[in-house]
């Protein structure tokens, strides 16, 4: 059965059959070939009971507050903000990209839609002051992979979903790997930047009266992100809650900030709309896959296949991640968590392994997803922000990101407290 | 001619896509006015049903936009190697395997509503919802789907069939996420 559906699973994704329909058709397989009872008469029933969740929806609102911000102008002043307290480090605006990706990760929950805000913002500005094109666009892809472990992160709700663990604790636990992350590129930056001056454009100082002024165009975003992280911890909101709370925070951002127009509003609802399905199709089908898996007996089938790999714990953790590396070349990040979900996750918590830290190491792997060429859809959206030169670049420029990113992987191996201290702590 | 539909079936979807935005928005309203109603101690009670709704009719009812928008994840690894021919192949074949799964998930999402219609089934919460009032149009927005698929599919069949093969690339092509997002 792991075959069949390993071997299935890439043999139809390659015919580019939509990712979800793949997931109901492995299903259909699965109750065909290796179920006693007809599990398809439940298909209904999935689907319904997939859909109609209170916890879900935070999905959409997550999506809505990222398209208001982005759509709204809110990012151009973040950037010009960050622009006047990171630049003077070595490698100048490459930083401020890295901080306004990282800050955008911390109001919106996607990866994809903060590395285009940060692309189109930035990449003007690298010709006209001198920056090598290739660290400079492989910092926004890389900054914004940040978007899927910073909370809220839609992906960590989809993962929390689909393992039935807490997404509260999921959002704690990935705060401090995320602020690691940018730190971590923030640091490689410096250090190639050093060693390679002529890389990283002019070093820019400013006023201090200048810096304190610009830090009025910040607060709006750090008291969404006080209010949406704070009314989860402080107990008076539950995730979804919270997303509405960012909702209406976003609005008042804009309407601050004069961002607010019809058409603005309707575009930031048709794509909410647009984006929430993709994701949901997605999600319904692993939801049905992960059913049919269960019924059929995977649990089972996953011991004795350990028991006769004989790996010790470590080595099946080294496995899974040589795993991701591997398939994210090739699938993008949402798909490549919840194909995997259905077998990883039962496979690694046999092998006593938290189902949170779990969570954020596998998080980290599929960001790296994001910048890993021939698929990696961060690449292509700033390529797509990008007037000239070519993708090479950019696939090159995120190469010291994801070595930063494996690191951090290895990081989270060695000390799982990094992820798991937070939620312990608050418990 | 089937391009015409297409077009018509996209403006059509969007205004879909808009009632399902706005109902969301809405939505997201009536979380915060309960949550505020928490802290001076009341509650309209029951928001936690009434968002897990929304979002099963925000679903059923969204799917076919994004298919119109080519929103839905495809992996084109091999599809973007071939020449404009084999890649309309690749995609009325993904259209035509997807077509049958949708109609499948809207045939047997009938039962789902047939039984909350002949028990008169209530949900088990404080609303005590009749289940037909949400999982009437839940089913109506997969048949919905359903049916967008199945037309969309004929469009780009009839499209290769008389040899207009690079026309039906704009819409059941691989996605083009870095244009939308823009």
């Amino acid at each position: 059965m792991i075959g069949y559906v390993s071997v299935g699973l890439l043999g139809l994704l390659s015919l580019s059959i939509p990712v979800g329909i793949v997931l109901f058709l492995l299903g259909f397989g699965i109750d065909t070939f290796f179920s006693n009872f007809p599990l398809t008469r439940g298909l209904g029933n999935m689907v319904w009971s997939s859909s109609n969740s209170a916890t879900l929806i935070a999905i959409p609102f997550f999506v809505l507050l990222g398209e208001i911000l982005v759509r709204s102008g809110v990012a151009t002043k973040t950037y010009a903000a960050l622009d006047r307290w990171v630049s003077w480090l070595p490698g100048g605006l490459v930083h401020a990209n890295i901080a306004t990706a990282t800050m955008f990760s911390a109001t919106s929950g996607s990866s994809v839609a903060t590395a285009a805000t940060v692309a189109t913002v930035a990449m003007p500005q690298a010709e006209k002051l001198g920056y090598d094109p290739k660290l400079f666009s492989g910092a926004i892809a890389a900054g914004g992979t940040l978007g899927i472990m910073i909370p809220p992160s839609i992906n960590l709700i989809v993962y929390g979903f689909l393992t039935q663990s807490s997404i509260p604790q999921l959002f704690l636990a990935g705060l401090i790997p995320g602020l690691a992350l940018a730190i971590g590129f923030m640091a490689i930056t410096v250090i190639i930047c050093l060693i390679r001056p002529d890389l990283g454009g002019t070093r820019r100082t400013f006023p201090f009266a200048k810096m304190l002024r610009a830090l009025i165009d910040l607060v709006p975003i750090l008291i969404l992100f006080g209010a949406i992280v704070g009314s989860i911890y402080g107990g008076w909101a539950t995730p979804t809650e919270a997303a509405a709370v960012g909702v209406a925070g976003s609005l008042v951002i804009a309407l601050v900030f004069g961002g607010v127009s019809l058409s603005m509003l309707t575009q930031s609802l048709t794509g909410t709309v647009k984006i929430t399905s993709m994701i949901m199709l997605i999600v319904i089908g692993a939801s049905f896959l992960n059913f049919t898996l269960a019924s059929a007996g995977l649990g089972r089938e996953l011991t004795e296949f350990m028991t006769g790999l004989g790996l010790t714990p470590l080595k099946t953790i080294l496995v899974v991640v040589v795993l991701y590396i591997v398939l994210g070349f090739f699938i993008e990040t949402l798909s490549l968590m919840v194909v995997t979900i259905p077998i990883i996750v039962p496979l690694v918590v046999a092998q006593g392994f938290d189902v949170v830290w779990f969570g954020i190491l596998m998080i980290v792997l599929i960001e790296m997803a994001l910048i890993t060429p021939p698929v990696g859809l961060n690449l292509y959206v700033v390529q797509g922000a990008r007037k000239s030169g070519s993708l090479n670049e950019v696939m090159l420029g995120a190469l010291p990101y994801c070595l930063t990113m494996l690191t951090m992987a290895f990081l989270l191996i060695a000390f799982p407290s990094i992820a798991l201290f937070l939620p312990n702590a608050l418990q | 001619m089937e391009l015409k539909m297409i077009h018509k079936l996209r403006v059509i979807n969007k205004w879909v896509a808009l009632v399902v935005g706005a109902g969301l928005l809405l939505c997201a309203g009536f979380v915060l006015a309960d949550i505020i109603m928490r802290q001076i101690g009341t509650s309209f009670g029951g928001t936690e049903e009434i968002a897990g709704y929304a979002m099963a009719l925000a679903t059923s009812w969204g799917m076919s936009f994004t298919l119109l928008e080519l929103g839905h994840v495809r992996i084109d690894l091999l599809r973007s190697r071939a020449d404009s021919f084999k890649r309309a192949l690749f995609d009325v074949f993904s259209m035509i395997v997807m077509s049958g799964v949708i109609v499948t998930i809207a045939i047997k999402a009938w039962p789902v509503l047939e039984r909350s219609i002949m028990n008169g089934s209530r949900a088990n919460t404080p609303l005590e919802t009749p289940l037909v009032w949400v999982q009437l149009p839940w089913f109506a927005g997969w048949v919905w789907f359903a049916v967008m698929t199945t037309l969309t599919t004929l469009a780009a069949l009839s499209l290769l069939m008389k040899r207009r093969h690079s026309e039906t690339e704009n819409f059941v092509g691989a996605f083009a996420e870095q244009e939308t997002l823009q």
